[in-house]
């Protein structure tokens, strides 16, 4: 270290002092990195270390525009209420059902893109890619073209099966909202488990290939566990992606999630409290699943 | 489908392509129908992803939807009933100034984004230091979802929550995770200690090696960077909407009422606008180097 004397608070100073005036070619090689990082750090700073805790201070404070005073109030009204108990178990199951679906698809279809010589790839993946650029609301309204009164699928689903359209429209069910997430989040997952599908390491497979594994043999016991941090990686990044969606929700209005009530409470109201408190409990709920997820892979392999 | 060509040749995916036997001459049903149904399933996928898109646009240019596929082509009373062409009042008013709003805003993100993204980018990639898994999981992650930091802006800027700089700077933070990822693709199929190195060999000082070499390197991916964080910038929703109070109505908001409110042709060709401006941005994307809306780059191909 750098002092041999001295408090911690005194070392600090001498590592702060190094930073501007450094002396050897590591001190040096630590300024270019603080300096690399600060731009970035100054962002978050305002954008979103000070609201996020401006919001924190928010959930506990008795006034709605100011934060004066301490209550335990917002957070003792959504652990007893049994309409935020719906709203955390709905957004809780929805997520993790919608990811699993998304996970297992992506994994099908990395899977053909990159272990078959499939005609136009870098089209077909330029096309997959497409709906990572479309937000909620437009991807909400592309499950109505399907979906809705006059969607595709209900009309012709009527004209084979005779019905009304009226009543086969499924856009606005919780089975309408599904495919929307489905929508949203096969793209990603997918895209994740590509990246890591173009490091899997071939000579092992058509080792087990040679020795007279069927291909399923092979996808399990040599491709699956090359390919699990992948799996982790697109498994966290979907969850979180689920966990965040809310315009699909507010345009289909189909099931109490999280993000639908924090508006619910700004806009009826404005109780702002509670909605910072449903804020808080998401935000640290994310951050410790992300943090227990990335024990068993790295944040390198998140590629979308 | 190429199969059938090369008969008899391995493949990694552990099939092989005669008939439905393994190389020991089992019959196995994974190697007869494995293939077929991963190939089915992309297909499946890939239909439910653009069908509803290509519909939407084709819709766009119909007179009339009652049956199982628009009709009555071609028109373009639906886009411009969208873009408020030819009204002189109501509420379609002023979608032109909405949308230089939102160019403006998204230009702002993007620029700020390139200032943020592209050094911390290169600090994780380039050097290692104490916390740099951190750092980087920080970088690459969004920090809060949009709704969530809406309210946060809400009650930390009360007054100016919904202004221009304020949906820069949230712009900025919630699409960073797109720049630090495309631009560190970038910089991985690069020797950035060789560069560095040859530089400073050269008499540059640190600073202009990172500026005048690194960065023209990795410009690819920060034009690609640029592109993505500008383009989910345009159409941020999930923040814009808990914060907007008044003034020009950002293009994102302009699809929402869209959606929600106009005969579904109406809506289609709104989101047609929106479709395009993706497809553009993604032939530019292909042309830059990428492989579509993705921030994985392959220069080196």
């Amino acid at each position: 270290m750098a002092t041999t004397t001295g408090s911690p608070l005194s070392a600090l100073r001498t590592r702060a002092y190094r930073l501007v005036y450094p002396r050897t070619e590591v001190d040096r090689e630590h300024r270019r990195v603080v300096a690399l990082c600060l731009p970035f750090f100054l962002l978050a700073t305002v954008a979103a270390f000070l609201p996020m805790a401006t919001m924190a201070r928010a959930s506990v404070s008795v006034g709605v525009y100011e934060n004066v005073g301490w209550t335990g109030e917002f957070y003792r009204t959504l652990v007893s209420d049994p309409v935020y108990r719906e709203i955390a178990v709905n957004t809780l199951w929805f997520a993790a059902a919608t990811t699993l679906v998304s996970v297992a698809v992506g994994v099908g279809v990395a899977h053909a893109l990159e272990k078959y010589d499939l005609p136009f790839e870098r089209g077909l993946v330029a096309a997959l890619s497409f709906p990572i650029a479309l937000p909620g609301i437009v991807v909400a309204f592309l499950i109505v073209v399907l979906m809705g009164r006059s969607g595709l699928v209900t009309n012709a689903l009527a004209a084979l099966v005779g019905g009304d359209p009226f009543s086969l429209a499924t856009a606005t069910t919780v089975f309408g909202l599904f495919l929307a997430y489905l929508y949203s989040l096969i793209p990603r997952s997918a895209l994740v488990l590509r990246g890591t599908y173009s490091e899997v390491n071939q000579d092992a497979e058509e080792a087990a290939q040679s020795l007279g594994a069927s291909p399923l043999q092979t996808f399990y016991h040599v491709t699956l566990p090359q390919i699990r941090p992948g799996i982790v990686a697109s498994f966290i990044l979907t969850f979180r992606t689920a966990l965040t969606i809310f315009g699909t929700v507010l345009v289909l209005q189909n099931l109490s999630l999280a993000t639908l009530r924090i508006q619910h409470e700004i806009a009826n109201g404005f109780e702002v409290q509670t909605a910072a408190a449903i804020g808080v409990i998401y935000f640290a709920f994310m951050l410790g699943f992300t943090y227990l997820g990335l024990q068993y892979t790295s944040a390198e392999v998140t590629t979308i | 489908m190429t199969d059938g060509t090369d008969a008899a040749e391995l493949r990694t995916d552990g099939g092989t392509t005669t008939g439905s036997r393994t190389v020991l001459g089992r019959f196995d049903p994974s190697a007869a129908f494995g293939r077929p149904l991963v190939v089915g399933a992309l297909a499946v996928t890939l239909l439910f992803l653009l069908v509803p898109i290509l519909l939407t646009l084709v819709a766009s240019f119909a007179s009339d939807w009652t049956g199982i596929l628009p009709a009555g082509f071609v028109t373009l009373d639906n886009w411009r009933h969208a873009l408020g062409i030819g009204l002189e009042v109501g509420s379609r008013r002023g979608v032109g100034s909405g949308l230089a709003f939102s160019v403006l805003l998204a230009t702002g993100g993007m620029v700020l984004n390139i200032f943020v993204g592209v050094p911390i980018a290169y600090a994780v990639t380039r050097y290692d230091f104490v916390g740099r898994d951190w750092i980087n999981a920080m970088a690459i992650l969004p920090i809060a979802p949009g709704i969530v930091l809406g309210v946060a802006f809400l009650k930390t800027y009360p007054q100016y929550a919904g202004s221009a700089l304020s949906l820069i700077v949230a712009y900025s933070i919630l699409k960073s995770p797109f720049m630090v990822l495309t631009v560190q693709s970038s910089f991985q199929s690069m020797d950035l200690r060789q560069l560095e190195e040859s530089g400073r060999a050269l008499g540059a000082s640190w600073l202009r090696t990172f500026v005048t070499v690194i960065v023209p390197n990795a410009k690819g991916g920060i034009m690609a960077g640029s592109i993505i964080t500008w383009i989910l910038a345009a159409a941020e929703f999930n923040f814009t909407w808990l914060v907007y109070s008044r003034g020009p109505k950002p293009f994102s908001l302009f699809l929402y009422s869209n959606i929600t409110r106009s005969p579904i042709l109406t809506a289609a060709a709104a989101v047609s606008i929106y479709f395009l401006i993706v497809t553009v941005a993604v032939l530019v994307l292909q042309f830059v180097g990428g492989t579509g809306f993705t921030t994985v780059r392959r220069e080196e191909v």
